[in-house]
């Protein structure tokens, strides 16, 4: 056990949180990057999360991978676009902005109780180290 | 005299606090990962067992176990209020048990003291 050990966990928890909340704003700042109907859309990014070495002394969550969402997207009459087809269409990718509003708050939140933890966890590393000074 | 029951009694309930804000802290930072189960600390009952036998407890970080609790949709059964209260209530013990062992140890050096 090392011996500040809950700032290294809840720093892993931190760093979760916050690759989540990149993951999120670059799915919102892309949601209306435009494709030619023969390409694929932007795939929507997400962040898997995985418990290090669950049940076992060590404690953590590590972001194991990025899966990516469908790069169907859906097709939109556009002519006047410089990336249209024949047809007129043009590829936008398919995320729906509300899940992506509601993935940044769970994101937001997590991330700020991991905050909490790491106050929390100084401050008793604190008093501890005031041990046998009176 | 120094390491008296007290002071192992005091050392062991450290070591037990410290280790329920570890997996406490582990619970809060897997909030969100499908599948995992909190963790739940007890040193207690092993910690009282000793004492009340009057013999010198052990120091050791007591067992984990994984809550039963119902779990959600993801299978997580991280329920935040509870690590949030979990998390107050054993940082204000840590502390209780600090004062304690301070207290021990500045009658010790009272003690030590030359006249």
């Amino acid at each position: 056990m090392a011996v500040f050990d809950t700032l290294g966990i809840s720093g892993s928890g931190l760093l979760v949180h916050r690759k989540w909340l990149d993951a999120v704003s670059d799915n919102i700042s892309n949601i209306n990057t435009a494709t030619r109907t023969n390409e694929d859309a932007f795939k929507e990014r997400f962040i898997v999360a995985r418990a290090v070495d669950y049940g076992s002394g060590e404690g953590g969550v590590r972001a194991a991978r990025a899966e990516f969402g469908s790069g169907q997207g859906r097709l939109v009459y556009d002519p006047t676009h410089p990336l249209a087809d024949k047809d007129g269409m043009v590829k936008y990718p398919d995320i729906d902005l509300g899940g992506q509003m509601t993935q940044l708050l769970m994101a937001q939140r997590g991330y700020q109780a991991n905050l909490a933890v790491v106050e929390r966890a100084t401050t008793a590393y604190q008093a501890a180290l005031q041990l046998g000074r009176r | 005299m120094i390491g008296d029951v007290t002071s192992t009694a005091l050392h062991a309930a450290l070591t037990g606090l410290a280790e329920r804000s570890r997996v406490t802290a582990d619970n809060i930072a897997n909030v969100n990962t499908p599948g995992f189960l909190a963790g739940r600390t007890d040193f207690e009952s092993a910690l009282s067992g000793a004492l009340s036998n009057g013999e010198k407890p052990s120091i050791s970080r007591g067992t984990v176990a994984r809550s039963l609790e119902p779990t959600n949709t993801n299978g997580n059964n991280v329920n935040l209020d509870s690590e949030t209260v979990i998390a107050t209530e054993t940082g204000l013990r840590y502390q209780l048990a600090l004062n304690a062992l301070d207290g021990k140890y500045s009658v010790l050096r009272t003690a030590l003291r030359t006249s």
